[in-house]
C-alpha cells in the first residue's frame, strides 16, 4: 500500500489556501441529498456536525453518552492555543507552527502542523462569537496565560473549565442544527462496527444502549470522531467510557492505524491511591505556570512538607532544565518525575507522587491571586483527597492520558478507507510524537469546525455520482450478523473473573512496559503477557444480564477485548521504533543524563500499521522537512 | 469498611421497581463512591446477577452524567459536589447508604439507577445557542466584554447539566438549569440580538417537558456541584418579564 | 404558569402590606380600655363608610381568593411533575421546613381567614349572629367585639398559635416574592431577606400578642 498524505504543493503559508482553490465544492442542491454519519459528540464531532449541517448536509451524529454534552472534550481544563498574539509578546503563526512541530519532536507533518496554528486565530473569534465566557481583562479584552513547553502567552482559558465551556458552545451549535432538522442525534448508541461497500466506508452498525438493538446506518460518509484511547492502561485521565472500539473496527475493516503507541503520560494527575481506583483525576497542567514542582533531596524522607526546608528540596524540573523550568513539555516532566519516583525520592503514603508547591506564589502574588487564577482547581483537589492546597503542597504523579496516535489520515483527515474520516483525537496528525498543553481542544476544533468541512466536499464530489447506499445492501447483513454473532460470543463464555479484573491485567502491563519508558525486553514480554490475556478473556470472561437491555456490563467487555488488541498493537508499534523521540522513550536509546536520543536518518517517518489477519503489517510514510530542520529538541 | 447498600432496583420504565439490600465488605475510605458501586457490581458479577445500571463518566465531576440520591441528598451527604466526586471517607464502617435514581416525571426510569435526563437536551434545542454559522465570527477582540459580565457569564455558563437541581426540588423544577442558560447567553452583548426569543422558547420548553415551578426553598443551589446561585433563577424571571414586554 | 407565579407574588405583597394597616389598627387594642374603644371603633367606622376603602376592600377579597386558587393550581402542576416521593429524603439539609410547606401553611391562614372573618366581617357587616352594639358616640361597638372574643380563652389560644404558620408563611413568601417578579440584586435580595425576617417576626408577634394582652386587659 502507498500512502498518499495528499499535501498540498507551495510554500508552507500557501499550502491550505492552494488546498482550498483546487478543492472541488458541491452545490447546496446537492448537498441536500447526501448524508454524513458523524461517530461522537465531543468537540471535533460536534463541531463537524454542526458546520457540515449548516452548509447543507443531512447529518446523523452518535454518542454512547446519554447526552452530547458529556463528550470528554468537557474534562479539557487549562486551556486553548491561538496564535493571536495579543499580548504583544512576538508570537506568530510560524512560531507556533515551530512550537507544536518540536514539541511533537518532528514526528508530524509540517503542512499539517502549520494548518493548526493558521487555522488558530479564527478559531477564537468563532468561539467567542458563541458565547464562550473566555477570561477577560478589565477593560474587556481576551486575557492569555502561557503553557508547558511555550515561551509565549497564546492559551486562552475559561476557569479551570475551558474543555467544558467549548464543548457546551458545539453542543449548543449541534442542538441548533437538531431544531433546524438537519442534524439527527442519537445518544446512548455506540458504533460497533464500520460497513465498507466496495472497497468504501457506507455506513455503521450501533448498538442502542437502551434496547440493545442492533440497528443499521447508511450514508455517504462516515466521520469517526471517537476520541482518545488511553483507558487501554485502564487508569487514566480519560472518562471511564472512552474507547477505541470505533477505531479499532475501522483498523480491522482496512483503515491504517498511525503510531498507536504515541500516548502522553500527563505530569499533573492525582496519585493513584488504592487498586480499585478507576481513573485517576487530572490538575490542569496550567498549574505549572506558578507552582514549582520538588522531592524531598532525601530518600523516602518521612517528614511533612512543610517540615521539609528549603534547602532539602529538589526542584528538579528547574535544576534539570533551567530556561523552561516548571514549564517544561509535558514528556519530559512525565519522565522526570518518574525517574525522580524511581530513584526512591518519591512522596505521598505510596510513595508514587511528587509535591507541587504553591507557597512561593502566594507569598509572591497573594492568596486572592492564586485563587482567582486556580481557586476551582483547588477546590477539586480538597473535594477529591480532602487536602487545603493552600495550606501544604499538592501530591500529583504522571497519567496515561493523550493518545497522540490514531487512524491514519492524509491532508484531508481521510484514512486509507475512502470515505471514511477521522477527526479529532483519534486521528494521528498534528502532534507528533507528543502533543504541546492546550492544542488538543484546538485540533478537535479545528479538525470539525474548518478542515473536514472544507475537505469531505473534495470526495463527495464524485460519491454524489453513485448511489446511495441502502441498509439493505447484504454487506450491512454480514456486518449486523458478525457483530451480533460477536456479542452473543462474548455473552456465552460464563466463565469466572469480571470485565474489570482483565482490564486490570491489561493495564499493569501496558503501564509497565509501553507507557514513561520502555525497552525491547519489555515490550516483547507485554506482548506475550497480553496475548495471553486474550486468550483467557475468551475463555474465562463472565458477563451477566442479556444483548436486548441496557447491560452496561456487556459495553465494558466489549470494549476490553478491543483494548486489549489495540494493546498488541500499540507494544509491537513500540518495539518497532528503535529510537526515542516524544512520549516514546525506549530506554536504549538515551544520552549518559537521561536525555532522549532522536534518530532521525532511520525513523524519520509516520508508523502507519495494517491489519492483517490478527496479525500488523508496518507502512511508512517518510517525513519530509522541507522549511524546518529537525533539531535537538532541548528545554535547557 | 463494611456498607450495607440499600439500591433502587427497576429493570425497565414498565417494571415496578424496589429497594434490594447489598452488604459488601473490603471497602476503603479511599474509594470513591462510585467505584465501591462498581466493586458491589463485580461481586454480583461473580454471583451470577445482573449488575446495577447506574451513570458516570467523566469521574472528575465535570461532565454531569453521574448523579443519584444517596442517603436522602442528591449527590450524597455534602453541599455543592458531584456523585463522583463523593468517597467513602465520608461515611463510616457499617452504615446503611440508600441509593435512589432522581426523580421526576420528566426524568423517566430507564433501569436502576439510570434515567432519560433528554428533557434538559430539548430545551437547550429550544434557543440556548447564538445563531451564527461557523465561519460568520468577527475579530474576538473587535467587542470587548468586561470583566465583571464575563465573570457573570461564566459563573452561571458553568452548569454541568447533572439534574440534581430537579432531583432535589421537591418541584422538580429545571428553573435553575433554564436560567443558568439564559443568563450565560443573555448577559454576552453576543447573545443579546436573540436575547427575548431564547427566553421564551426556552422557558416554553421548560413548562412543556413538565417540570414544576420554582418555589425558591433554595434546595438546588444547595445541592448543584458548580454552586449555581438561586439568584439566576430571578435574574431569568426578569428576563421573562422583560421579554413578555418587549418581544414581539 | 409564570403569570400565575408572577400573580400570586404580587397578591402577595399586597397582602403584606395590607397586614402592615391591619396590624397598625390592632394597635389601637393595646391602649387603655377607654381610649381603645373610641380610637378603635371611629376607625373601623372610618373604615366602612370610606368609598376607596370599600374598593381596596374589594381588592383585597379577590387577592385573597386569587392567591389561594393560583397556588392550589401550582401546587397541583408541582406535584405533578414529582408523583413520586423518595424513600429517603433529607430536605432539611438543604432548605427550610417553611420553604417546603407554603400549601399547608397557606390553608392554615385560609381557614385562619374564615374563621375571622366569621367572627368579625359577618356580624359587623352582613350582621349575622349576635347583633352588634352601639358606643358612646353611635359607631359599631366593634372594640366589644373584639374584647368579647378574646375572653374566649380558645379563640386566644387560636388567633395566637394561627400568628407561627402566619410567620413563617410570611417571611418565605416575602422573600421568594421579590425573586419571582424578577428582582435580582445580589445585595439587594440579602437586605429583602433581612427585612423579610424583621417583617415576620413583627408580624407574628404582633398578631400573636395582641390577643394575649386583650385577654389579660
Amino acid at each position: 500500500m502507498k500512502l498518499n498524505s495528499k499535501i498540498p504543493e507551495g510554500k508552507l503559508e500557501e499550502k491550505w489556501r492552494n488546498y482550498q482553490v483546487k478543492s472541488q465544492l458541491i452545490n447546496p442542491a446537492n448537498k441536500k441529498k447526501l448524508n454524513i454519519i458523524v461517530v461522537g459528540s465531543g468537540l471535533s464531532g460536534a463541531g463537524a456536525a454542526s458546520t457540515l449541517a449548516e452548509l447543507g448536509y443531512d447529518v446523523q451524529c452518535f454518542c454512547y453518552q446519554d447526552s452530547a454534552r458529556r463528550a470528554h472534550s468537557v474534562a479539557a481544563q487549562g486551556g486553548i492555543n491561538a496564535a493571536k498574539n495579543y499580548q504583544h509578546d512576538g508570537d506568530s503563526v510560524y512560531r507556533m507552527f515551530y512550537d507544536t512541530l518540536k514539541g511533537g519532536d518532528f514526528r508530524s507533518r509540517e503542512a499539517n502542523t502549520y494548518r493548526l496554528a493558521e487555522l488558530s486565530a479564527p478559531l477564537i473569534d468563532h468561539f467567542v462569537q458563541q458565547g464562550v465566557p473566555f477570561a477577560r481583562e478589565y477593560g474587556g479584552t481576551l486575557v492569555n496565560r502561557s503553557f508547558g513547553g511555550v515561551q509565549v502567552q497564546r492559551t486562552f482559558y475559561a476557569r479551570g473549565q475551558t474543555g467544558q465551556q467549548l464543548l457546551l458552545a458545539a453542543y449548543s451549535q449541534l442542538y441548533k442544527m437538531v431544531r433546524a432538522k438537519k442534524v439527527a442525534m442519537f445518544p446512548r448508541s455506540e458504533m460497533l462496527d464500520l460497513v465498507v461497500i466496495d472497497g468504501k466506508a457506507k455506513g455503521i452498525i450501533v448498538r442502542d444502549l437502551v434496547t440493545g438493538k442492533l440497528k443499521r446506518f447508511a450514508a455517504d460518509a462516515v466521520v469517526l470522531a471517537t476520541g482518545g484511547y488511553s483507558r487501554v492502561f485502564r487508569l487514566s485521565t480519560l472518562a471511564i467510557g472512552c474507547n477505541g472500539s470505533a477505531l479499532w473496527k475501522a483498523h480491522k475493516k482496512g483503515a491504517l492505524f498511525g503510531a498507536p503507541s504515541f500516548t502522553q503520560i500527563h505530569p499533573t494527575a492525582l496519585p493513584q491511591s488504592s487498586e480499585a481506583q478507576s481513573k485517576l483525576t487530572l490538575m490542569s497542567e496550567s498549574l505549572r505556570n506558578d507552582g514549582r514542582i520538588w522531592v524531598p533531596t532525601k530518600k523516602a524522607d518521612s517528614r511533612k512538607a512543610n517540615d521539609i526546608p528549603e534547602q532539602e528540596r529538589d526542584y528538579y524540573l528547574e535544576r534539570r532544565y533551567p530556561s523552561f523550568g516548571n514549564l517544561a513539555p509535558r514528556d519530559i516532566a512525565s519522565r522526570a518525575a518518574k525517574e525522580r519516583i524511581d530513584a526512591g525520592f518519591g512522596v505521598g503514603r505510596l510513595k508514587n507522587a511528587v509535591y507541587l508547591d504553591f507557597k512561593h506564589p502566594i507569598q509572591t502574588f497573594g492568596l486572592e491571586t492564586v485563587k482567582d487564577r486556580y481557586g476551582n482547581l483547588f477546590k477539586m483537589y480538597k473535594k477529591i483527597t480532602g487536602i487545603d492546597a493552600y495550606k501544604e503542597p499538592m501530591q500529583i504523579s504522571p497519567a496515561a492520558h493523550f493518545s497522540m496516535g490514531g487512524l491514519w489520515v492524509d491532508y484531508e483527515l481521510m484514512t486509507t478507507i475512502p470515505g471514511l474520516y477521522a477527526i479529532g483525537e483519534c486521528n494521528f496528525s498534528d502532534h507528533g510524537a507528543n502533543r504541546l498543553g492546550a492544542n488538543s481542544l484546538l485540533q478537535a476544533s479545528i479538525d470539525g469546525y474548518f478542515i473536514l468541512p472544507n475537505t469531505i466536499n473534495n470526495y463527495l464530489a464524485s460519491e454524489i455520482k453513485t448511489d446511495h447506499p441502502t441498509t439493505d445492501h447484504p454487506e450491512f447483513d454480514k456486518a449486523e450478523k458478525e457483530t451480533k454473532a460477536y456479542i452473543d460470543k462474548v455473552l456465552a463464555i460464563n466463565g469466572t473473573k469480571t470485565v474489570d479484573h482483565f482490564h486490570r491485567e491489561l493495564g499493569k502491563v501496558m503501564w509497565q512496559e509501553c507507557a514513561m519508558s520502555r525497552n525491547k525486553l519489555g515490550l516483547e514480554k507485554a506482548i506475550f503477557q497480553i496475548k495471553r490475556i486474550k486468550n483467557q478473556f475468551w475463555k474465562e470472561v463472565k458477563v451477566t444480564g442479556d444483548d436486548k437491555e441496557m447491560n452496561t456490563e456487556l459495553e465494558k467487555a466489549l470494549r476490553v477485548a478491543d483494548f486489549i488488541e489495540l494493546g498488541i498493537l500499540m507494544c509491537t508499534d513500540a518495539l518497532e521504533r528503535e529510537e526515542s523521540c516524544g512520549a516514546h522513550f525506549r530506554e536504549e536509546f538515551q544520552t549518559k543524563e537521561g536525555e532522549a536520543v532522536r534518530i532521525d536518518e532511520e525513523y524519520s517517518y509516520v508508523s502507519a500499521w495494517e491489519y492483517d489477519k490478527g496479525d500488523f503489517k508496518l507502512h511508512k510514510e517518510a517525513l519530509k522537512f522541507e522549511f524546518v530542520k529537525p533539531s535537538v529538541r532541548s528545554y535547557k | 469498611m463494611k456498607i450495607t447498600f440499600k439500591i433502587w432496583r427497576q429493570n425497565s420504565p414498565k417494571h415496578k421497581g424496589a429497594i434490594k439490600n447489598y452488604e459488601v465488605e473490603g471497602l476503603t475510605e479511599d474509594m470513591s463512591f462510585l467505584e465501591a458501586l462498581d466493586h458491589l457490581n463485580e461481586l454480583l458479577v461473580l454471583k451470577n446477577e445482573k449488575v446495577i445500571a447506574f451513570e458516570y463518566d467523566c469521574r472528575e465531576g465535570i461532565c454531569g452524567q453521574c448523579g443519584v440520591f444517596i442517603n436522602g441528598r442528591a449527590h450524597g451527604p455534602h453541599d455543592n459536589i458531584t456523585t463522583c466526586q463523593l468517597h467513602m471517607r465520608s461515611f463510616n464502617d457499617g452504615d446503611t447508604i440508600v441509593v435512589e435514581p432522581w426523580r421526576a416525571t420528566s426524568f423517566p426510569i430507564i433501569k436502576d439507577l439510570v434515567v432519560d435526563r433528554s428533557a434538559f437536551d430539548r430545551i437547550i434545542e429550544q434557543g440556548a445557542y447564538i445563531s451564527s454559522k461557523t465561519g460568520t465570527a468577527p475579530e474576538a477582540n473587535a467587542i470587548p466584554v468586561p470583566k465583571a459580565i464575563s465573570d457573570r457569564a461564566m459563573d452561571a455558563a458553568a452548569c454541568i447539566g447533572c439534574g440534581a437541581c430537579v432531583a432535589t426540588c421537591k418541584n422538580a423544577s429545571a428553573a435553575l438549569f433554564t436560567s443558568a442558560k439564559i443568563n450565560h447567553l443573555n448577559s454576552l452583548p453576543q447573545g443579546k440580538a436573540e436575547e427575548h426569543k431564547r427566553v421564551a422558547e426556552m422557558t416554553y420548553q421548560m413548562e412543556a417537558e413538565g417540570f414544576g415551578n420554582c418555589t425558591f426553598t433554595g434546595a438546588c443551589e444547595v445541592e448543584c456541584p458548580e454552586s449555581i446561585s438561586i439568584i439566576n433563577i430571578a435574574e431569568m424571571n426578569a428576563r421573562r418579564i422583560k421579554s413578555n414586554l418587549l418581544g414581539s | 404558569m409564570f403569570f400565575k407565579k408572577s400573580i400570586i407574588a404580587l397578591t402577595g405583597l399586597f397582602l403584606c402590606v395590607f397586614l402592615v394597616v391591619h396590624l397598625s389598627a390592632n394597635c389601637i387594642l393595646l391602649l387603655p380600655e377607654d381610649i381603645a374603644r373610641d380610637a378603635y371603633n371611629s376607625y373601623s367606622t372610618t373604615l366602612r363608610e370610606s368609598s376607596f376603602i370599600k374598593i381596596i376592600a374589594y381588592i383585597l377579597y379577590v387577592s385573597i381568593i386569587v392567591h389561594a386558587l393560583y397556588a392550589l393550581l401550582i401546587t397541583l402542576k408541582n406535584r405533578k411533575a414529582k408523583p413520586q416521593k423518595y424513600v429517603l429524603n433529607h430536605s432539611k439539609e438543604n432548605s427550610a421546613w417553611a420553604s417546603k410547606n407554603m400549601g399547608i401553611l397557606g390553608t392554615l391562614i385560609l381557614i385562619f381567614i374564615i374563621i375571622h372573618l366569621a367572627n368579625f366581617w359577618a356580624r359587623i357587616k352582613l350582621g349575622l349572629g349576635e347583633e352588634v352594639g352601639m358606643d358612646a358616640f353611635g359607631h359599631k361597638d366593634v372594640y366589644e367585639v373584639t374584647y368579647s372574643l378574646f375572653q374566649n380563652i380558645y379563640f386566644v389560644l387560636f388567633y395566637t398559635l394561627i400568628s407561627i404558620p402566619l410567620a413563617l408563611h410570611l417571611h418565605h413568601g416575602l422573600k421568594s416574592a421579590f425573586k419571582t417578579l424578577g428582582f435580582y440584586h445580589k445585595k439587594g435580595l440579602q437586605i429583602i431577606a433581612k427585612i423579610a425576617l424583621i417583617y415576620a417576626v413583627i408580624m407574628g408577634v404582633g398578631f400573636g400578642i395582641i390577643p394575649i394582652i386583650v385577654y389579660l386587659k
